[in-house]
């Protein structure tokens, strides 16, 4: 075994590095890598994405495997799994890190089960042990429950963490760019992506965003979604919905925040004509400031927040958004 | 078909959560259990898969005696007959343990076509158990299915839906195969009343956990479990008359608030 540890660059569909391989690196080299005493090492698997190593170098990769192969050149899940573990099986190294992406959630637990290796996912808190086990903090229980988990002497030890839970920090390094080639024949791939369909957005992405607008069921309709985009783009936030707006067609699948949607954790939440169940607070609970407009006093988000308004949202959100322009535009 | 449909049982989604003595697990005590809520989505697929394709639906779960409970109510809303791998709360257990002991007594079961389950637990919250269950069977998977829109036997395969960041994908999968389920894909039947009659005289089959080899097996251990406790400033501007922030009060509400998010929690 070696002392090894590995960031598995989560890639958009558009090819480019999503943020959360930043932070992983980051807080992989101040939490892992030294007490380990082993190098760190960023992982590219795809098509033609040997150019992003520079990049993972700059947040102090030495060395990125490269896993380069015409297969890969859309996520699918059979191809990473078997691109990574067989990485894994030739490196063997310590400890093997990905972001609690979409893609990260459906094959890193193949991987681990593939070669034997224990998970955990979506952690918040990564570090070491003194006898050198990787210790995670996560959320269970919607939420309500924070523990800690170590690992027992079986490796690699691997886990996914959750997007904007470290800072992303510059370490530059030039790394050593190592030929991962792994043996892919088309027909391992049983399982094909037939269609993928996105449409790009102008706003930051909900699990990176420093601010969210999000919206509920009581917007009503999709063309009063249009309120939330507007404060939305005016904070420069990210905009989000709940499960009911989502179910109800007022905005894409992708908005969703919550248990089944995404984890959330900015400085400020702003949600309006969201009642805030369980299930909602599970994906933005430790948000840093929450800020709730609804018109029903009794609603139990009026008893999680931070600052709210008893009010309609038709009537407040118009000269609350006119507000905070004239502000933007001060500054 | 045979079609498989993975349940759990789990602590009420509105459950207050209180640590054991010991700090390292939930105090259970007095709890209300139910089946686990993305669980329903899967038997709800399973059911009308059976519906539109024939076959029979098996019920696999484990835990403790108490877990027949939940499986008894996916037999009430259409399941044919039952796995109960029984497991009185091994210390030693963690989602790898699970994810093995599952998939080998599926793997001893056999001959089926297609898998569904929840996408994660609403406990534990991992979401790997799926998975992993499909990685040991060597069968291929298709994670947080929003739709399945199509399962056809005769050409061995499922077309399914699968959202990702900023739109969609659609993959198309060889059977046997496993699903797992996000919430919204379905609306969960209730059990009937004839249904719950039915039930209780479905066939349940027992293995227990200690006859499988669990040494070993676990790979992470919980040392602690803490319960977050932020305080909330609950500054809540209200309406003179009555609960609504009305006419003149609407522009001094909003005025407030956004001196509040600037001065005191300075976030914009
Ligand atoms: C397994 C499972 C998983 C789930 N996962 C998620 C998840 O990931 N994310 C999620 O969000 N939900 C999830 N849910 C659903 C969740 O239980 C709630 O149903 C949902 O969050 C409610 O959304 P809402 O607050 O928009 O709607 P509601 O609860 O209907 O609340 C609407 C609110 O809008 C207010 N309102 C209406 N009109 C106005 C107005 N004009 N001005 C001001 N206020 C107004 C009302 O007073 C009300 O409080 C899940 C449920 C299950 C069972």
């Amino acid at each position: 075994m070696s002392n090894e540890v590995w960031v598995v660059a989560d890639l958009k569909i558009d090819g480019s590095v999503r943020q959360v391989t930043f932070e992983a690196l980051s807080e992989a080299r101040k939490k892992i890598a030294g007490k380990l005493g082993g190098e760190l090492c960023g992982v590219l698997i795809g098509s033609g994405v040997s150019g992003h190593a520079a990049e993972l170098g700059k947040y102090g990769a030495e060395k990125v495997y490269v896993v380069d192969n015409e297969l890969l050149k859309d996520f699918n899940t059979e191809g990473y799994t078997i691109a990574l573990s067989e990485l894994i099986k030739k490196h063997s190294p310590a400890v093997v890190i990905a972001g609690n992406t979409v893609f990260g959630q459906d094959y890193f637990p193949a991987v681990a089960a593939r070669v034997g290796a224990g998970v955990t996912m979506d952690a918040i808190e990564i570090d070491l042990t003194n006898d050198k086990k990787l210790k995670i903090k996560r959320f269970s229980h919607s939420s309500k429950a924070i523990p800690t988990q170590v690992f027992l002497d079986h490796h690699p030890m691997m886990t996914t963490v959750r997007p904007n839970s470290f800072k992303a920090v510059e370490d530059p390094k030039t790394p050593e760019v190592v030929d991962g080639a792994v043996t892919i024949n088309s027909g391992d791939i049983k399982s094909k992506v037939i269609e993928i369909k996105t449409k790009g957005s102008d706003r930051p992405e909900l699990t990176e965003a420093e601010r969210v607008v999000s919206g509920g069921r009581g917007l009503g309709s999709e063309e009063n979604f249009k309120y939330i985009y507007q404060l939305a783009d005016m904070l420069g936030a990210a905009a989000g919905a709940t499960r009911a707006a989502v179910d109800a067609g007022y905005c894409p699948y992708d908005m969703q925040v919550g248990q089944t949607g995404k984890a959330v954790s900015p400085n400020l939440y702003i949600a309006i004509a969201i009642s805030g169940s369980v299930q909602h607070f599970a994906g933005m609970g430790s948000s840093k400031v929450i800020v709730a407009i609804n018109k029903d006093p009794e609603a139990p988000i009026f008893q999680k927040c931070d600052y709210g308004i008893v009010g309609d949202l038709f009537d407040v959100l118009p000269p609350f958004t006119e507000k905070v322009r004239a502000l933007v535009s001060q500054s | 078909m045979k079609i498989l449909v993975i349940v759990s049982q789990t602590q009420d989604t509105e459950a207050k959560i209180k640590v054991s003595a010991a700090g390292n697990s939930i105090d259970t005590e007095g709890m209300k259990w139910i089946m686990n809520p993305y669980d329903e989505f899967a038997v709800e697929e399973a059911i009308q898969t059976k519906e539109k394709h024939g076959g029979e639906v098996v019920v696999v779960s484990m835990g403790p005696a108490r877990v027949v409970e939940t499986i008894r109510q996916a037999l009430a809303m259409g399941a044919d007959s039952a796995l109960h791998i029984l497991d009185e709360g091994s210390p030693d257990m963690d989602s790898f343990a699970m994810g093995k002991i599952i998939a080998g007594e599926i793997r001893k079961l056999g001959g089926f076509d297609i898998v569904f389950t929840g996408m994660k637990i609403i406990d534990e919250e991992s979401g790997q158990v799926g998975v992993q269950i499909a990685e040991e069977l060597g069968i291929p998977h298709v994670s947080l299915v929003s739709k399945v829109i199509e399962i056809n036997p005769s050409a061995n395969k499922a077309v399914c839906q699968k959202e990702i960041d900023g739109g969609h994908m659609v993959v198309e999968v060889p059977l046997p195969c496993l699903i797992t389920c996000p919430d919204a894909m379905n609306e969960p039947r209730y059990a009937s009343l004839p249904g719950i009659m039915k039930a209780k005289k479905k066939p349940l089959t027992e293995v227990k956990v200690s006859d499988t080899n669990l040494d070993g097996l676990a790979r992470v251990k919980t040392v602690e479990i803490k319960v977050p406790q932020i305080e909330r400033k609950l500054r809540i501007i209200k309406g003179q008359d009555g609960p609504m922030v009305k006419g003149a009060e609407v522009e001094k509400s909003a005025e407030e608030l956004i001196k509040l998010l600037r001065e005191e929690a300075k976030v914009i």
